[in-house]
């Protein structure tokens, strides 16, 4: 390791409503490879788009080769050696290689773009990188893999000094993985400084010569990898103080029946053998980091993503479900994460909305009732407390919370005794975040069977009977409330793989 | 200002609709002020011959704009109708009541054509519409023979359609229009299929995610569509008679114009069959007033090219300002 080429000291940022990051520091040395790590949420890349110029700090400073800086975007940060490669990579799929890692600074001949001189030179830089690409291939011809390296390599013909890789073996292959390894190595070996995010353990304890922990948007503690373990690790990332009491105990009937059992489902690479059971009243929490898949199982029992195999029993039969039409049929209603996205019709009133599932229900002969129709969404107005001014209002005047209301409003409309709840309290504040939870604990007492998908420990904790966790696309483990704990679940939502 | 448009009976009419009626108003006034003999009862009967065929065309249009598509396939469909069922009258002596019938199954074969590739084949609207526009250009010019089709007049014993316009100087077709925009209004708004087809065009995966069969909805819409523009080729016929193949793009923007212009957004999801009335009685006056003052036609194209654009445009700055 050789001298600190970037120190980011005491940075402080705030949305509305979060403090994202609180007074956190960081430094990068030349020839180091430096994780950070946290939780979903725990400020990390935020803090990376603070140091690039995307988000501007609140305080603080950042120094980087010796100076004070302060970028205003991230064409500043690479213009000075520093370079993002993100999780999705940002290229331009119809043009070549080259055309790529040249694009906004095209070697010219009179008016005419000269792509001879612009392959020759992408072909040196793969050289200088040991990486076997034909510059004048087309990009999307390219696996994601090759697609990442050249993402690499013009990082460098930027000059980068600083390399940020932003979960960068998320799409990879094995294979993939240990040739970007290599290349790191050598990166190393030429005293670039580089930050490496990700959540896979083994790949830390491999790659990485320090670890910088992060939680909740402030600083944990920065460990020398080849001296700590993974528990070491997982119990910074976690340790925090839960102040809402978790549940003691399964609030389950004993020998309650299985409302809902998956068996082996597949869709896509996030879905792979998935199989559990939900049971009458039960609240299931299902744990996980992002992209663990989680999302992706909900939507394929939901048919909203085509299922490539499983099979899916509702109530003990088995049921085909092709289309969120025939989900809703069986009785699972499902809450998205994105709920202007893919919850309600912001154009449309709480009573349009409230009954947008269950029409068939509230009409006379060829006609809407409006009158039956306004009757019932009062009722779930108010026993589920929607703060509204009337019925006939457009949903997109209410708040996140309220709005959540109206979703559930519109499956309990529909008589659905499954409910999936993606994210529920997802950009809800704190009073509205307890009054969902208060709801969920109802609808479970009324003999509603819950999936609850959250990235919040403390939610998990606080709201489940039994808890499923999942990584990559699989299921990586299954607790009860009494025996979960943070580190139990963290320790199954980062299992190594392989 | 607000407080206008807070009065309960400004808001159950709409502000939007209200100033509208004044634009209309105010354009007859001017043009009877302006123009040599523009204003009696001849120049307002020759207006609403071109508001009824060009009125259905735009009730149609509604529809499928409301789902967020866009139909460019109207005005040749309707020219597609009325030479086919006229040439089926004239050359095939068939009846005049089928013919009428075989116009309207013009259109909606039409309709269900364009919305079966856009809602299950998922081709954008534009493309299916300006393909379908050139396949009912072409097909009508087959069936037709490149000739163009004479429906009878009044004074024959087959000239009875025609009373669907007018009996006398009495504007049946007016009665005929409104009573189709009612019901067209009631649709849009008392039943299912209304309902679903104003939400998908406002947010289509969420409705899709209630566990409602979009495409189905999303198809009906065009059907609806296609089913007006086969009346409104009626209408063509009981105003004008003579149809030539080859033509009719001229009516897509002003039905469109006479649409948007009446508040239905261009990004689906709002629609106004009021509104959409009102517009094609402007765009209708604007047409006879333009030919009163003895410009050419080319100039009623200029002003409605620019009604759409305003009229969208409108709307774009509305939505910017609600987010």
């Amino acid at each position: 390791m050789g001298e600190v080429i970037l120190t980011m000291k005491e940075i402080d940022k705030s949305f509305p409503g979060v403090h994202a990051l609180d007074h956190v520091s960081f430094e990068v040395r030349k020839g180091e490879v430096h994780a950070l790590m946290g939780e979903n949420g725990a400020g990390k890349s935020t803090l990376m788009k603070v140091l690039t110029g995307i988000y501007k700090k609140d305080s603080g400073t950042i120094s980087y080769e010796g100076k004070e800086v302060e970028f205003h975007n991230t064409r500043e940060a690479q213009d000075a050696g520093i370079v993002i490669v993100h999780q999705e990579l940002n290229m331009l799929r119809h043009l070549t290689v080259a055309q790529n890692i040249f694009i906004g600074r095209e070697f010219k001949k009179g008016f005419a773009i000269d792509d001879k001189k612009m392959n020759e030179e992408a072909k040196k830089l793969f050289d200088k990188l040991h990486i076997d690409i034909d510059p004048t291939e087309t990009m999307s011809n390219l696996t994601v893999g090759k697609q990442q390296m050249c993402e690499i390599a013009k990082a460098i013909s930027h000059k980068a000094k600083v390399i940020i890789f932003d979960e960068p073996s998320a799409a990879l292959t094995e294979t993939e993985i240990e040739e970007l390894f290599k290349i790191i190595k050598d990166l190393r070996k030429q005293e670039l400084g580089i930050v490496y995010i990700s959540h896979r353990m083994d790949e830390i304890k491999v790659i990485t010569d320090r670890v910088t922990v992060m939680r909740d948007g402030t600083y944990v503690g920065t460990l020398i990898t080849e001296k700590c373990t993974k528990d070491d690790i997982i119990n910074m990332m976690v340790g925090r103080v839960i102040y809402e009491d978790p549940k003691q105990h399964s609030m389950v009937a004993p020998g309650a029946p299985v409302v809902l059992k998956v068996e082996h489902l597949n869709a896509g690479k996030m879905v792979q053998d998935v199989s559990f059971e939900l049971h009458r009243g039960e609240i299931l929490g299902f744990s996980g980091l992002m992209g663990a898949g989680r999302t992706e199982t909900a939507r394929a029992i939901f048919g909203a993503d085509p299922i490539e195999s499983g099979d899916i029993y509702v109530n003990g039969k088995k049921v085909i479900i092709n289309s969120p039409e025939d989900a809703v049929k069986c009785g699972i209603g499902y809450l998205s994460e994105d709920r202007k996205r893919y919850g309600i019709v912001v154009q449309k009133t709480v009573a349009e909305n409230s009954t947008m599932a269950a029409l068939e229900k509230y009409m006379k002969g060829l006609f809407i009732n409006k009158k039956e129709e306004k009757k019932v969404t009062e009722e779930y107005v108010k026993s589920l407390a929607t703060k509204t001014p009337s019925v006939e209002q457009l949903v997109v005047n209410l708040s996140g919370g309220n709005q959540q209301k109206v979703v559930i409003a519109k499956w309990l409309v529909r008589d659905c005794e499954i409910l999936i709840f993606d994210e529920p309290t997802r950009g809800i504040d704190v009073g509205a975040k307890n009054e969902i939870y208060k709801l969920m604990n109802k609808l479970a007492e009324e003999g509603k069977s819950i999936i609850m998908i959250s990235s919040e420990m403390t939610e998990i904790l606080r709201m489940s009977d039994r808890i499923v966790v999942m990584c990559e696309g699989k299921k990586t483990g299954e607790v009860s409330i009494e025996e979960a704990s943070q580190e139990a679940i963290m320790n199954m939502a980062t299992r190594e793989i392989g | 200002m607000e407080k206008i448009k807070q009065n309960p009976i400004v808001k159950k009419l709409g502000f939007n609709r209200i100033i509208l009626c004044c634009v209309l108003l105010l354009m007859y006034l001017l043009f009877s002020l302006v123009g040599k003999n523009f204003a009696g009862l001849p120049r307002i009967l020759s207006a609403l011959n071109y508001a009824y065929f060009l009125g259905f065309l735009s009730l149609g249009v509604t529809f499928v704009i409301a789902t967020g598509g866009i139909d460019f396939s109207i005005g040749p469909v309707m020219f597609c109708s009325a030479l086919i069922s006229g040439y089926c009258l004239n050359s095939y002596g068939v009846p005049v009541a089928l013919s009428l019938g075989i116009s309207i199954l013009v259109g909606a074969l039409f309709g269900t054509f364009n919305g079966y590739l856009v809602a299950y084949w998922s081709v954008p609207p534009f493309i299916v519409s300006m393909a379908s526009m050139n396949i009912a250009k072409g097909v009508a010019s087959v069936f037709t023979k490149t000739q163009s089709v004479s429906w009878p007049q009044s004074t024959s014993e087959q000239g009875w359609f025609r009373n669907l316009v007018k009996i006398g100087n009495f504007p049946v077709g007016f009665v005929i229009f409104l009573a189709f925009a009612i019901v067209c209004s009631v649709i849009l708004n008392k039943t299912k299929a209304g309902r679903y087809i104003l939400s998908l065009g406002s947010n289509k995966e969420a409705v899709r995610l209630s566990g409602i069969n979009i495409k189905k909805w999303e198809m009906l819409a065009y059907i609806i569509c296609g089913i007006l523009v086969g009346i409104a080729a009626i209408f063509f016929v009981a105003a004008y008679t003579t149809v030539q193949p080859g033509y009719g793009d001229q009516y897509n923007n002003e039905a469109i114009a006479g649409c948007v212009m009446g508040g239905t957004s261009m990004a689906g999801g709002l629609a106004s069959i009021g509104g959409t009335v009102i517009g094609v009685f402007i765009i209708a006056l604007l047409q006879e007033g333009i030919l009163a003052l003895h410009f050419t036609k080319d100039y009623q194209l200029i002003i409605t090219g620019i009604i759409v654009i305003v009229a969208v445009y409108a709307d774009v700055v509305a939505r910017r300002r609600k987010n």
